[in-house]
């Protein structure tokens, strides 16, 4: 039961960063119909950043949060603009392989400017110790990641829901050339997406950074969030923090009951076996829109 | 004064024998053109009780047709009716919730579109939905997949069978190329072309099919006279010459009128007409629902 | 009227095999022999370095052929060719090491077997309409990674295998590289050829049917399922015959040489050559390693400059240049080296009137 309970609690917790992950995807896809790879290598930067500006720099803690997501912002107005507004009306394969070359690229500036080394936060920026709930212990880093990650989210989904801009975001989701039809800039919410999507994912980077440590390896939960997205149905934020949760849970399960009948490292192999399962028994996921052909 | 038939008769060959020939040779290797005693009198498809919703809006309510051997049958309604819908579910396209579609006297509900396409069902697309990267004579002969006899691996080996396979089929997609009066745009890619031309080209792609049934879905919109006139006569050449029974979803009343011989009236999902051409041009449900409240323009047209 | 600008001016057929025929002038078939000879030519007159290029040419565009089946002409993207590539290899190597089959008998095996895999971790992806083979072959590089790693009774796991070159033929021994890269050669040539075939034939037009309007060419007769799972069934049996012949190569085969990043490249490069064309996968896998060249040469040279940060130099370098130039190339010519060469071509024959 104790065992249970923890391990509940550490998938929930690791699963809570999958969730902003696959929610950093979902922006993107809902905007542009691309997946946008590159938000692996996202994480990479955003962790690198925040040591860049805290260790290196010895800069306060909430400058260093700033600057990270300044940079971020950054980096998807870069991206956004140079990259993918030229490739609008192109075939769909064009922008995805050019956010795939992006996810290198970020690791490649990784490895230029940090050599690719695994770095700390020196201790933590959140704070460390736990509580102890009877049985349980609740290390605090892992309980206030995860409140980050909701918060993120929430803000996100409320965003969607009651401002303009999101309300603008929500037609382009439905059709581009709507959208523009009436009035709604597309192309600014495209940018908006990418910027919100990179934050997300800059933030994200951080708290692995936190839990994990700092270093190129971090893309590899990029990638298992590809899973989450699959799982929750590509355009839906709520099946992506369900899922992501479902993956970081399902994760931490197999390890601890599978890992002594599976030689090696199971780590990477779970999600995507469950990712292959996802797509033989349900594959527009748990929300995903399935959309009505038109001949 | 007799007139000598089977002069007639030949002379129709010969106004043929520019296009249509091999493709009709290539049929009749299959099966027998249908006789003169079985047109108008076998029923070749039957789609009973179709009904289907979505998200709750019935786009067609227990509409019934009948489509017999030789028929030139002509589907109207306003917009929205569910005419597109019908030639979707009788293509495998949607499954009906309710319903059964039996062609002859095979029940094909249940099959999978590219089943049906290769039974023989073929059609033309409202929006033109054609293989943009491909030239016209190769969007034809990629219509004639399922009559190509030759494995992959006889593609990829290229043994001297397979290339005479591919020059067969490339001669019948020429025949139709003629057919069509597409010659000078043979090779160019069809993205490249004008919309009428496209619809052309689409027209013969079904036609590669060896269609037993062929569905039109609004072959004429967006086309000017001539282009209209064209297509008309391309219709009626495949009707009469092939005697492929056509279904035909077309809002010019004129060219209807002129050419079904049998009209069927949906409108909002529901099957409210279905005769002759003098017949439905007289209904008053009919003329009230969907040739506009008096119908006098039409009314006029028809006389 | 549109004009068809494909062909030099005064080329005309005669017959329907004319019209199907690869080469339609003698300038181009007499062009196409001469290159086929020099490159045989090569293997006597080149040492051994510029033949090692050579061959890895060769292999990489019989991998990058595969893709091109895949990508370019049936519009799915694949992500786990690499991995592929590697499968091919290692079953020579466990066919030849656990089995005792020699190189000929393996080779056919070498692209059967992630023949099958694929088919088999495509099978979910391709029921569904959209890119989702990306995830299904992202999966299967996971898979197979772990597979190989973890399977340590025949697949010696982290530490790789031994794989022999067939035994002499002929009195042509294997082992010389030159006569080696003769083998290469004639296997690219041979798949190349095949791939034009299967491209110009029944099969490679519903492959590009499916890519066009998937939904038309299903209500047109094409199962689009089965379609899809050969188009990457049919991919990576070219993936694993270049691993193969890759493989025996180096006559050594290590689960490290295939990482996402290099499917990635794969895909990236790809493009970059252009889709939808078998030159346009030459034209990439060439560029690509040619680049892998110059970067292995540049090395001493970042070593000389920036000392013990050279390790991370070079391996950085390659990493932003490779995709700097993805990228750049891509957004500046989404259609890739091919689509530049036609358009050059296409201008030349329409000199000076170009309208």
């Amino acid at each position: 039961m104790e065992d249970f309970l923890k391990s509940i609690m550490l998938g929930l917790a690791s699963g809570g960063i999958y969730a902003l992950v696959a929610v950093s995807y979902v922006i993107i896809y809902k905007a542009t119909r691309i997946f946008a790879f590159s938000q692996a290598g996202m994480l990479v930067i955003g962790s690198y950043t925040l040591w860049q500006c805290l260790i290196v720099w010895s800069l306060p803690i909430w400058l260093s949060i700033l600057i990270s997501l300044a940079i971020g912002a950054v980096i998807a107005l870069i991206i956004e603009r140079t990259c993918m507004r030229p490739l609008i009306g192109q075939p769909i394969l064009a922008p995805i392989v050019v956010t795939l070359g992006v996810m290198l690229l970020f690791r490649g500036i990784a490895l230029l400017f940090w050599h690719g080394e695994v770095r700390g936060y020196g201790g933590s920026f959140l704070p460390l110790g736990a509580w102890e709930i009877g049985f349980l212990s609740l290390p605090k880093i892992q309980v206030y990641g995860f409140a980050i990650c909701m918060i993120v989210i929430a803000l996100l989904i409320s965003f969607y829901k009651y401002t303009r801009t999101g309300l603008g975001m929500r037609v382009v989701h439905e059709d581009h050339l709507v959208a523009q039809n009436l009035g709604i800039n597309v192309k600014r919410i495209f940018k908006y997406s990418w910027i919100f999507s990179c934050s997300v994912a800059v933030i994200g980077g951080m708290l692995l950074g936190n839990i994990q440590g700092v270093g190129l390896d971090l893309d590899a939960n990029g990638l298992v969030a590809i899973a989450a997205v699959l799982f929750g149905g590509l355009e839906s934020f709520g099946g992506a923090v369900i899922a992501g949760l479902a993956i970081g849970v399902i994760q931490i399960f197999a390890i601890q009951y599978l890992g002594a009948l599976l030689p090696g490292e199971i780590t990477m192999l779970v999600p995507f076996v469950f990712l292959l399962l996802i797509l033989l028994i349900k594959p527009y996921g748990l929300f995903g829109l399935v959309r009505i052909e038109r001949l | 004064m007799a007139v000598d038939i089977r002069n007639v008769a030949k002379k129709r060959e010969q106004r043929y024998s520019y296009g249509l020939t091999l493709l009709r040779e290539s049929i009749e290797k299959d099966r027998d053109l249908p006789t003169e005693d079985e047109i108008f009198k076998k029923v070749i498809l039957k789609a009973e009780d179709i009904t289907i919703s979505f998200g709750g809006l019935n786009a067609l309510s227990d509409v019934t047709l009948e489509l017999r051997e030789g028929e030139l049958l002509a589907i109207i309604g306003p917009n929205g009716a569910g005419k597109t819908t019908l030639l979707n579910v009788i293509s495998g396209f949607y499954r009906a919730q309710k319903g059964e579609v039996y062609f002859q006297d095979q029940k094909i509900t249940h099959f999978s579109s590219h089943r049906i396409a290769a039974m023989g069902i073929c059609r033309t697309f409202q929006n033109i939905a054609l293989y943009t990267g491909l030239s016209v004579i190769d969007n034809i002969i990629a219509g004639r997949h399922p009559h190509i006899n030759y494995n992959f691996l006889n593609g990829m080996l290229y043994f001297p069978w397979a290339r005479r396979e591919e020059a067969r089929q490339r001669q019948i997609a020429e025949d139709i190329v003629d057919f069509l009066e597409m010659e000078q745009v043979r090779n160019t890619t069809v993205g490249m072309l004008s919309y009428g031309l496209r619809k052309r080209a689409e027209l013969g792609r079904a036609l590669a099919l060896e269609p037993r049934i062929l569905l039109l879905d609004e072959p004429m919109a967006g086309m000017n006279l001539d282009e209209k006139e064209d297509i008309a006569r391309f219709i009626i050449d495949i009707h009469e010459f092939l005697r492929i029974p056509i279904v035909m979803i077309e809002h010019d009343m004129g060219v209807v009128m002129d050419i079904a011989d049998r009209i069927v009236v949906l409108d909002f999902g529901v099957k409210i007409g279905d005769g002759l051409p003098e017949e439905i041009g007289k209904d008053p449900k009919v003329v009230s629902a969907y040739l506009g409240a008096t119908g006098e323009r039409v009314a006029w047209k028809i006389s | 009227m549109a004009l068809n600008v494909d062909r030099p001016c005064g080329t005309f057929d005669r017959n329907y095999y004319q019209a199907m025929e690869i080469f339609r002038t003698p300038l181009r078939k007499f062009l196409m022999v001469a290159f086929i000879v020099v490159m045989y030519v090569f293997a006597f007159i080149l040492d051994d370095y510029l033949l090692s290029i050579l061959i890895v040419f060769c292999a990489f565009s019989v991998g990058m052929t595969g893709l091109q089946i895949i990508t370019g002409y049936a519009g799915q993207i694949s992500l786990g060719h690499a991995a592929f590539m590697g499968v091919g290899m290692y079953t020579v190597a466990i066919f030849q090491e656990h089995l005792g089959f020699n190189f000929w008998m393996a080779l056919p095996l070498a692209g059967l077997i992630p023949m099958l895999i694929g088919m088999l971790f495509g099978i979910p992806a391709v029921r569904i309409k959209g890119l989702y083979l990306a995830f299904a072959s992202l999966a299967a590089h996971f898979v197979i990674v772990y597979t190989i790693n973890n399977w340590r009774s025949v697949t010696n796991g982290t530490d790789g295998m031994y794989l022999h070159r067939p035994a002499p033929l002929l009195g042509i021994d294997f082992l010389i590289d030159q006569y080696y890269y003769i083998l290469v050669l004639t296997v690219t040539i041979v798949m190349i050829y095949f791939a034009k075939n299967l491209t110009r034939t029944k099969l490679g037009r519903a492959f590009v049917a499916v890519r066009d309007n998937d939904i038309a060419a299903e209500v047109m007769g094409i199962n689009i399922a089965h379609t899809k799972v050969l188009a990457f069934g049919i991919g990576c049996f070219y993936a694993g015959i270049a691993g193969a012949i890759g493989g025996g190569y180096y006559e050594y085969v290590n689960v490290e040489w295939f990482t996402l990043t290099d499917s990635i490249w794969y895909l990236g490069f790809l493009v970059v050559g252009g889709l939808g064309s078998i030159f346009g996968a030459i034209a990439g896998a060439v560029v690509w390693k040619t680049l892998d060249e110059l970067s292995t040469l540049m090395t001493p040279l970042a070593e000389a400059l920036l000392g013990g940060m050279a390790f991370y130099a070079s391996a950085a370098f390659s990493l932003v240049i490779y995709s700097l130039i993805v990228i750049v190339v891509l957004v500046l010519e989404p259609r890739g080296i091919n689509h530049r060469w036609q358009i050059i071509k296409r201008s030349y024959r329409l000199h000076p009137f170009p309208y």
